[in-house]
């Protein structure tokens, strides 16, 4: 390092005295180089003196000097950034704005095992900065890619803790976990809730297969990278501080019928049914309770960051600290998480460097009951909270029976469920570079977690169904041993200057263990919790069970990377993987190849003169991925050995095992193959950035499990198979504007939009139809149905033609069961006289066709302003909601307001009888238009002047404000048109349960949409 | 820092040649073959007399199942009948007016929930009935379980066959989704035959009586009584006749107490013949999950329950007057228990199933209220009722009224100024008393509805609601069997 500095120096000094000799007006021109849109001053930006060789770099503060002369050009050029060119007019000064280019061709984009520039890349790959991650309000970085990447589409789920959906490019596979892959400095994870939005300094999102390929066994789902931040060598250390405070506002409520009007309501509901009104009066009732003001609250959140990053010529470092205290918008519920990052890089040779990652996680939960969120919609506003002496408000005393036999608050208050998680999690490795081209990487990574779950219930009274006579303690506890290994050997070479060529081989280990222990013990203490211990129960009541789960994965890949003159590239890969799932199966191991070339146009002599395109590129790929996100050993069939099978003679147990599921069939792996066909371009010395892609995917064999009759005996009624062929097309578009106004205006707006078509190619089941959907949120009726032609998971039913306003009306109609003044009437579809089942098709699509998002950043003087805006359209939702009933459950002030209620009130919605099972079968109501739009992000930012700070001895400090979902359009009538999976307790997450993305769309009981609105502090000394 | 370096360089080289070769002595084989953690293989199973053992007990132990004991069964085989109301509060599980007034529509949940709990029951015989013959143990025991689960795949088909008619016959474990999954409807001749067929052979093998480490499983006399029980169905009297004469000289008898006949105490008592065997087990509560006190209970108790499926108005004004079975089938509010719990005089219905009821003080919290009660399925007074029907549809009063006498003279419990013993021999005349008698001897016993369609008086009975001769005989086929059959199974007439 010493000679290289000494080389340099004897360079530059070179320099110096050949520009000294050619120009006499020489001047010393300083200043510094900053970001345009986050302030930050720049290192190792470039300055060159224009049409010389004259050059130097800012330093580690963005703080450079040169000597030229007084009329010359310098031309400021930094990777990622447009490149400046300003005359020197004489100033000794010239503080230098950089505007970041986003789509830049020159920048380098990480991908599989390796970095490439994005010039290079022949497959579909996006990025994000570590910063525009930050910056949001997002307290899951997943949450952060919303709208900003085209074809990834995310669903919040809101629930503090818990981990948004996301989708790219369309639905890919159908069992098991559809999250992509996330691969964080290495380390292969299924979430990575653990994971600091602060830590990170770079996530790509590998879109198509060809990119994903090279993680063939679980890039079925798309792959995220994420590298994490690292010291630089040879920088001083840097303290950043950055926090944010503010509250969560739940937007959009669903008003819901007043005290009055759920009595009026329910008294015609009984009389429909054949009994007597409920209530006497109804009259006296009043507005009654609102239970979402009740429960709902605006909900606090803050959360700190502290790091420290640094390096010398031999090491770096970055030490991070994170700090997050979430309030759940229901009372009482909080998430707090603790993180700790550590990563430390040592040259230790001039040939081998090593390091390490460790990330250490504490999140710490109080939980609500997950059935809180229904409980609010369906609780009866007749019902007081609190009655005049005290006590809880109770159904039972207006007789209301199942379906509203709660009163929400006492739910909430007699609930003591904590959960924790703790893990450390990260890797180590060795990198050595030998015989000039050649590295050779070898990492260890895993993770080491804790899940600890802890529910108490209380013996207590609060009302008539909500009591318990004994105490009961429920302990869970769930252990996560991860590991991987991976070796790489990577070849780099450049042959006669044109030939560039880059080979990669590698080899990789994993193994995947999980360990659940539950137990239980009834009559337990409680004076505090020091007494929550299972051997304060009684002795008789203590059960005890465990599960667990053993997944490997042996795989060995290889890539070849080769380019021409920058003007023609192809790259290809293939890795064969095996997975203990597939073991013993006709394909324990499986291949996946991909290939990809690109075309740089404007790289060709042709080109050289046209002045349109700063940069054209055309690429094309193919790739195969797998998906072994599967059930584990889906070829074996298992015995059931549970209690309810035990044999009970003369008051004895005896164990009873049995089979009671169908031999599955020979399950081997659900494949993806996918072609992606793209061009970027760039426009006016790459202001302008535009990409598009058009691309196909189909998923063959995909693996998940449909119902299977019921005649056939088995205890789920249903079967797992390769069962269908399904593809996904799409197109994407984004583009990108970047300028700086001779006011100083700099700015940036970016705009991105995919669509995306989903058909199902053929059912493996044959012509058979797979309907689904039946999660007893349709009254166990299927809802949904996959066959060949249409996109998967379709809604299907009846037409609604109107309303029965009367019985001469259902005699001249065709002939329908159950049918009943205020009932749906159904079309006939096949003209037969009577609706039968015939009759159903299809009422909805829940696959969103069209997502797009607009980003605009803009930055003047010291202010900053960024303005996101997204949407969804073209997509449907099932509201389950509203026939979701078993009894006397609250509406929505909109269905009391429509409802029939004898003859000529309505023609289109049915009766209080609504959850009757004639009206409750899935149709053609229940569907509306899932799209919307929202401001997803404002944020307005000051950075301090420079004056201040100096004194300070503050390098930077940025104020801002920001408001997340604050406004958002869309014409559902439930709560929120990005209906998620219903959620769940804690508790119950532990076990493995599988969502099923045949019950897409289907709204039963989701979170309810918020807006967040934050103030934050950006600090750097 | 040089000595740092050093340490560094040498933990660095053994790490990465401690990771090369562990990973590539890793990648053999063995390294992929993970067996299932923490649960067994189909494959290990039905090797040995144990596995033979476990397997039968895997039949009785979902024979408590909810779809057996619970909602299904209750919509399914009481709510229709003139003997059950809905109960609970009026809004709650209202899907039960529909099976209460025949509007039933076949997308209705419990429909198939009743049809998946009999395959089900169907499948865990099939599995011992195709596996166990192959397993090398004691020829005789071996024998036995056959009979045992050919009694139980019996019981569900008759189930099935009163409750949908012709159903599709299942008689081994599916194989092939190509060939034997998706079966038709067999006929009700089809049906029923194959039910005889098992009942003939579980009859010449199980065992009068059992030790008492076996008590609760499938007798002779449980196969003969089924038999002359699904014999009474089609009108073969007398087959019925000769099952139940066998029956009556097997050392059965009728405790002296009706009221009795349904608590604790008296499970697997001299009257039973068969009963699906409950129990709490306090570290169990896995295997305590019979929720057929349950969903019975009376409502608004703490140890009672949600209080579906109650005495009707009509059932209480059917018994004779001072007839004791009236109070000991019904609770009504206000009244105390012979158990010696009070039922509030105000609440949710007038009257309770009794037959159902656990006293409350039984109750475990945070276990299923009643879940220690066995579920009489099969007594012998039915023994009697079938004889005597039998008999008097054969023209042999006498014996009809002998039979008719003794189960009433029970029922007097020493009081001879109540329940006259009938002594008309007009067939029609004794046939009616003979009809009475069985609806207030099993009143609540899920067995009135379809009696009274055996009856062949369905539109007498339940003409007044929407029950239509020709369709409501049989209840729908669910829905969605008939939708993942594409077509293969035909729905009821009339749906």
């Amino acid at each position: 390092m010493k000679r290289f500095f000494t080389r340099f120096s004897v360079l530059s000094i070179l320099c110096l005295l050949f520009t000294n000799t050619a120009f006499a007006q020489n001047i010393t021109v300083k200043g510094v180089v900053t970001d345009g849109l986050d302030k930050t001053t720049i290192p190792s930006v470039s300055i060159m003196v224009k049409g010389s060789t004259t050059g130097v770099q800012t330093d580690a503060n963005g703080r450079y000097s040169i000597n030229t002369t007084a009329n010359s050009t310098l031309v400021f050029t930094y990777v990622g950034y447009v490149t400046q060119e300003i005359p020197v007019n004489g100033q000794g000064t010239i503080n230098v704005v950089l505007t970041p280019s986003s789509q830049q061709l020159e920048q380098v984009v990480v991908i599989g095992y390796g970095t490439q520039r994005k010039i290079d890349v022949t497959g579909a790959v996006a990025s994000l900065k570590g910063s525009e991650i930050s910056k949001q309000a997002s307290t899951n970085p997943v949450g952060a890619l919303q709208g900003k990447i085209a074809g990834v589409s995310i669903t919040n789920t809101g629930a503090p803790g818990s981990s948004p959906q996301i989708r790219i490019r369309g639905l890919g596979t159908i069992f098991g976990n559809q999250a992509p892959l996330y691969v964080v400095d290495g380390v292969w994870y299924n979430d990575i809730n653990f994971l600091n939005p602060g830590d990170i300094e770079n996530m790509s999102v590998l879109k198509d297969a060809s990119a994903q390929s090279i993680y063939g066994i679980r890039a079925a789902n798309g792959v995220v990278l994420i590298t994490t931040k690292k010291g630089k060598s040879g920088t001083p250390t840097t303290i950043s501080y950055d926090a944010y405070a503010g509250f969560q506002k739940v937007t959009n409520k669903v008003k819901m019928a007043n005290a009055e009007e759920y009595a009026t309501f329910t008294n015609e509901l009984a009389v429909l049914n054949g009994g007597n009104p409920v209530f006497n009066n109804t009259s006296n009732l009043g507005a009654g309770t609102d239970w979402y003001d009740q429960i709902l609250r605006n909900a606090f959140v803050t959360n700190h960051n502290v790091s420290v990053a640094g390096g010398t010529e031999k090491s770096t470092y970055n030490i991070s600290l994170g700090y997050l205290d979430q309030d759940g918008i229901i009372q009482t519920n909080n998430y707090k998480r603790y993180t700790a990052r550590v990563s430390n890089d040592i040259q230790l040779l001039k040939n081998l460097k090593v390091g390490y990652n460790i990330t250490g996680v504490s999140g710490k939960s109080k939980d609500v009951p997950a059935t809180i969120y229904h409980q609010l919609y369906s609780a009866a506003p007749s019902v007081p909270v609190f009655k005049s002496d005290g006590s809880y408000g109770d159904p039972n005393d207006q007789l209301l029976g199942d379906g509203a036999n709660f009163n929400p608050q006492a739910s909430l208050d007699f609930f003591n469920q904590q959960t924790k998680q703790n893990s450390v999690t990260g890797n180590i490795f060795a990198e050595l570079k030998f015989a000039k081209h050649f590295a050779f990487k070898t990492s260890f990574g895993g993770e080491f977690g804790q899940m600890e779950n802890r529910k108490y219930n209380p013996k207590y009274y609060a009302t008539y169904a909500q009591k318990s006579d004994a105490s009961i303690l429920d302990i869970k506890r769930v252990e996560t041993r991860n590991w991987i290994i991976e070796n790489t050997l990577t070849y780099d070479n450049t042959f006669s200057e044109n030939h560039n060529l880059t080979v990669l081989l590698g080899q990789s280990a994993q193994s995947n263990k999980a360990y659940t222990l539950n137990a239980s013990a009834q009559n337990v203490p409680f004076n505090s919790d020091a007494d929550l211990y299972l051997s304060l129960g009684d002795a008789a009541t203590r059960s005890v069970a465990d599960q667990g789960s053993l997944i490997k994965f042996a795989s060995y890949f290889a890539r070849a990377n080769y380019s021409f003159k920058n003007k023609y590239m192809l790259n290809a890969s293939i890795r064969a993987d095996g997975a203990s799932q597939f073991f013993g199966g006709n394909e324990t191991w499986g291949y996946f190849p991909s290939v990809g070339t690109g075309w740089v146009i404007t790289n060709e002599d042709f080109m050289k003169n046209q002045t349109v395109f700063s940069s054209l590129k055309l690429r094309g790929s193919w790739g195969m991925i797998g998906n072994a996100s599967v059930p584990i050993n889906p070829s074996q069939q298992l015995l059931d050995q549970t209690g309810n099978l035990v044999a009970i003679f003369n008051n004895t147990p005896f164990t009873g095992k049995s089979v009671n599921t169908l031999i599955p069939p020979a399950i081997v792996w659900e494949k993806g193959i996918g072609t992606d066909i793209g061009i970027e371009a760039a426009f006016l010395s790459n202001r302008l950035t535009v990409e598009a892609d058009v691309y196909s995917r189909k998923t063959s064999r995909a693996i998940f499990k449909i119902p299977v009759l019921g005649s056939l005996g088995t205890k789920d009624n249903d079967l797992l198979g390769n069962q269908a062929d399904i593809q996904n097309r799409g197109v994407e578009l984004s583009a990108a504007w970047t300028n700086t106004t001779e006011g100083g205006l700099n700015y940036s707006i970016g705009g991105n939009i995919s669509y995306n078509a989903n058909k199902v190619l053929n059912v493996l089941s044959g012509e058979t139809p797979i309907y689904s959907g039946s999660t007893g949120i349709t009254n166990g009726s299927l809802a949904t149905r996959t066959v060949a032609g249409d996109p998967i998971g379709m809604f299907y039913g009846y037409k609604v033609a109107g309303i029965f306003q009367n019985a001469a009306e259902i005699a001249n109609s065709p002939t329908q069961a159950s049918a009943a003044p205020g009932g749906f009437k159904y079309v006939d579809l096949n003209g037969d006289g009577k609706i039968t089942s015939a009759d159903r098709t299809v009422i909805g699509n829940p696959n969103p066709k069209y997502t797009y998002g607009v980003n605009t950043n803009f930055a003047y003087k010291n202010f900053d302003l960024a303005l996101d805006f997204q949407g969804v359209a073209g997509v449907d939702i099932y509201n389950a909601n509203l026939a979701y009933r078993f009894g006397n459950e609250n509406i929505t002030k909109d269905f009391f307001d429509n409802r029939w209620h004898g003859e000529g009130t309505s023609n289109t919605y049915p009766s209080a009888n609504i959850g009757a099972s004639a009206n409750a079968a899935p149709n053609s109501f229940y569907v509306s238009s899932g799209s919307y739009f929202r401001v997803r992000n404002a944020q307005l930012g000051y950075t301090l002047p420079d004056g201040i700070l100096n004194k300070w001895k503050i390098k930077k400090v940025r104020i801002y404000a920001n408001a997340q979902n604050a406004i958002n359009i869309f014409g559902y009538k439930g709560f929120s048109p990005e209906v998620g999976p219903v959620p769940t307790d804690n508790a119950e997450k532990i076990k493995t349960t599988i969502p099923n993305s045949l019950n897409a769309g289907l709204d039963a009981n989701v979170y309810p949409l918020f807006a967040t609105y934050n103030f934050g502090i950006n600090l750097t000394f | 820092m040089k000595q740092y370096n050093n340490l560094y360089k040498k933990a660095a080289l053994g790490i990465s040649l401690a990771l090369s070769i562990g990973t590539v002595a890793s990648c053999t084989k063995s390294f992929l073959d993970v067996p299932e953690q923490g649960k067994q293989q189909s494959t290990v199973f039905w090797k040995t007399a144990d596995d033979a053992t476990a397997g039968v007990n895997a039949i009785y132990g979902n024979l408590r199942s909810w779809e057996n004991t619970a909602f299904p069964a209750i919509a399914i085989e009481s709510m229709g009948s003139d003997d059950a109301d809905k109960g609970s509060t009026a809004s709650d599980a209202s899907f039960f007016l529909q099976f209460d007034q025949f509007t039933i529509d076949p997308d209705q949940g419990n429909i198939g929930g009743f049809w998946n709990g009999q395959y089900r029951n169907i499948n865990y015989t099939n599995q011992v009935l195709d596996n166990v013959p192959g397993i090398a143990m004691d020829e005789n025991l071996k024998a036995r379980y056959l009979a045992e689960a050919k009694f139980v795949r019996a019981f569900s088909y008759f189930r099935l066959v009163r409750a949908f008619g012709g159903v599709p016959l299942r008689l081994h474990v599916p194989k092939d989704a190509n060939t034997d999954f998706n079966l038709p409807r067999a006929s009700v001749t089809e049906v029923y035959a194959q039910i005889e067929k098992d009942l003939t052979e579980a009859a010449a093998v199980l065992p009068p009586t059992y030790s008492a480490a076996d008590i609760g499983r499938a007798t002779k006399g449980a196969a003969l009584t089924l038999h002359a029980k699904v014999a009474m169905y089609q009108k073969k009297w007398s087959d019925v006749l000769a099952y139940t004469n066998t029956v009556m000289g097997m050392g059965y008898g009728l405790l002296p107490n009706y009221e009795k006949v349904f608590r604790i105490e008296n499970e697997n008592s001299i009257e039973s013949i068969f009963e699906i065997q409950c129990a709490l087990l306090p570290n169990n509560k896995d295997a305590s999950n019979s929720q057929y006190s349950q969903v019975q209970g009376v409502r608004g108790i703490t140890g009672g329950g949600w209080g579906f499926n109650v005495p009707s108005a009509n059932l209480a004004a059917a018994y004779e007057t001072g007839d004791p079975r009236r109070d000991a089938t019904i609770i009504f509010r206000g009244e105390t228990t012979p158990s010696g719990d009070l039922i509030p005089a105000t609440g949710d219905n007038p009257m309770y199933n009794q037959k159902s009821y656990v006293p409350f003080s039984l109750f475990v919290p945070n276990f299923n209220e009643g879940a220690q009660q066995n579920v009489r399925m099969l007594r012998y007074s039915d023994v009697l009722l079938m004889n005597a029907e039998a008999a008097n549809e054969l023209n042999n009063p006498t014996k009809a009224i002998s039979s008719l006498e003794e189960v009433r003279n029970r029922a007097r419990q020493g009081n001879a100024t109540i329940l006259p013993k009938v002594t008309t021999t007009d067939q029609a005349e004794l046939r009616k008393a003979i009809y009475r008698e069985r609806r207030v001897e099993f009143a609540m016993e899920f067995d009135r509805y379809f009696d009274v369609i055996r009856q062949g008086r369905g539109t007498e009975v339940f003409g007044s609601k929407e029950w239509k001769a020709g369709r409501n005989e049989v209840w729908p086929i669910p829905q969605t069997e008939i939708d993942l059959s594409g077509g293969v199974l035909v729905q009821n007439p009339g749906y």
